[in-house]
């Protein structure tokens, strides 16, 4: 019996549940695409008040860089303080379990302009996740209004150890101005 | 019983920076920096230091618990930056810290930058800090101020108006060709310079200044006759230019550091913040607050540049002082007044 300590900040909803065996002992989330960082430790607090927790396991997006770090550097410290284990998971994933359909498409905001996105076939994704302007993801079926669900986040954990960021930091460096 | 056992994690702008103290004892004071990863860019690139942030975190912690001999469950609290500082590099430590301190089940005090700056002074000299004026010069602040309590009570007397001290240096040094950071780079070849070759403007000094912003500081008016000088004198002493663009600075950095202790009747003066690693400030700081009967304190160089030890001293003093922890949920503010010493 595994309770897991479940976060995502991948999206513009900051998530955190308990669950325990595929089951939601306790759940929270709180909206705001800039409000991840009192927003975590606040659900977090609510959440493990009484409760042994096993294991953390922590979104890695993609999505926005900021909001998604708090989540991870979060359940890295916890984890690490609790001695428990922490594991990630591709947050397109953790999306895309929730839709039945044969062939569609997950996006999540990425800011100016431009969406993370992943296609799924049979509820399988279909190669790496990709950053692209919406109008140049081609799909029948595409849903763009959707949150990460904790249970699935849970059931497809793996080690999974840095953050999907699919984009490089915007610098030039002196000798190239 | 001995002293509670603090760990300040430090990410405001690129150095991910742990330490720990016991009370005033410093145990453990580990930096893993991202400066050269941004050198080739000339200054700080946020979104890099933010992603060095993250990946040195985990580390960082390890190694100092690691240096201290000590375990998590030894920690009896949890000191982090809240700001002044770059947002996305803040926020990877505020989330670090409060996963610690909810994983620990212990305290948290998210804390000035400014403010630790200031307090790492009490790990290396055994007396009171405060009252005392504080000079904080770095490549984000140049600020001058008056600390009457060091957990409670700091008031912002004059700060630049335009660049920091640290980052008039990097300037010039990028002019010149000295790499980044500029720093340490002029500080070297000032050495075998001549401060006094050519006489670079010392900003907000005229007697209008002395009325009207007696403790501003402005480099912008040096940065631009530096620039002036090197475009007229193409032959130009490396050497004489780096010291006497370092004279100008240091030399308005403490005329106006005096000018404050005098004006308040604070016999005391701490120098803190990267560029009081600078060997001209801590030589002539010397020389004249000696001469003005000021009690000058700088700390050891490797505690001025930003480091967790002095976020870890800033908490240690908190909890000696009794004061109450902050709330667990809180936000990075990158421009956090430095009046506000802890969040609560």
């Amino acid at each position: 019996m595994t309770i897991s300590l479940a976060i995502d900040t991948s999206t513009s909803r900051t998530c955190v549940a308990v669950i325990e065996n595929g089951k939601i002992l306790w759940s929270g989330h709180k909206d705001g695409a800039t409000a991840h960082g009192p927003a975590l430790p606040a659900l977090v607090a609510e959440a493990i008040v009484g409760r042994t927790i096993d294991e953390v396991v922590v979104g890695m997006g993609p999505g926005p860089f900021t909001g998604l770090r708090i989540g991870i550097a979060f359940a890295r410290s916890f984890a690490l303080a609790r001695n428990i284990h922490v594991r990630g998971v591709c947050s397109l994933d953790a999306i895309a379990a929730q839709v039945t359909s044969k062939d569609f498409i997950i996006a999540v905001d990425a800011r100016r302009k431009e969406v993370y996105w992943a296609r799924y076939v049979d509820g399988v994704r279909v190669g790496n996740p990709a950053v692209s302007f919406p109008s140049d993801v081609l799909g029948n079926e595409i849903h763009n209004n959707l949150f990460p669900d904790l249970i699935a986040l849970v059931a497809l954990a793996e080690e999974f150890a840095e953050p999907i960021y699919l984009r490089h930091p915007d610098a030039v460096a002196t000798a190239d101005r | 019983m001995s002293a509670p056992i603090v760990l300040g994690i430090e990410t405001s702008c690129d150095e991910t920076a742990v330490g720990i103290v016991r009370g005033r004892t410093l145990l453990a004071n580990v930096i893993a920096s991202s400066v050269e990863e941004h050198a080739r860019f000339g200054g700080v690139v946020p979104e890099i230091a933010s992603r060095a942030h993250l990946e040195a975190m985990q580390p960082t912690i390890k190694k100092a618990l690691q240096d201290s001999n000590l375990t998590l469950k030894d920690i009896d609290a949890v000191a982090v930056t809240a700001g002044p500082g770059l947002v996305g590099a803040l926020l990877v430590g505020v989330s670090a810290a409060t996963g610690l301190a909810l994983g620990l089940n212990k305290p948290i005090f998210a804390v000035n930058h400014l403010a630790a700056h200031i307090s790492v002074d009490f790990l290396t000299h055994d007396e009171p800090l405060d009252p005392t004026i504080a000079l904080l010069v770095s490549g984000g602040h140049s600020s001058l101020l008056q600390v009457d309590d060091i957990t409670t009570s700091i008031t912002k007397l004059g700060a630049t108006m335009d660049d920091a001290a640290g980052e008039a240096f990097d300037k010039i040094a990028r002019v010149m060709k000295l790499g980044f950071p500029g720093g340490p780079a002029i500080d070297a070849l000032a050495q075998t310079g001549d401060a006094q070759a050519i006489d670079f403007p010392r900003g907000l000094t005229t007697s209008n200044d002395w009325q009207t912003r007696p403790y501003d500081f402005s480099f912008s008016g040096l940065k631009t006759a530096v620039a002036r000088y090197l475009e007229a004198t193409p032959d130009y002493a490396k050497a004489n230019v780096a010291a006497s663009f370092q004279e100008a600075i240091v030399d308005v950095l403490l005329l106006k550091s005096l000018a404050a202790c005098k004006a308040t009747g604070i016999d005391s003066l701490v120098i803190a913040g990267g560029v009081a690693a600078n060997s001209r400030l801590r030589a002539l700081a010397i020389q004249r607050c000696d001469k003005a009967g000021i009690r000058l304190r700088i700390p050891a160089p490797g505690l001025c540049t930003d480091n967790g030890a002095m976020v870890a001293a800033l908490g240690s003093l908190m909890v000696a002082a009794n004061r109450a922890p902050s709330p667990i949920a809180f936000d990075a503010d990158s421009s956090l007044p430095v009046g506000v010493i802890s969040l609560s």
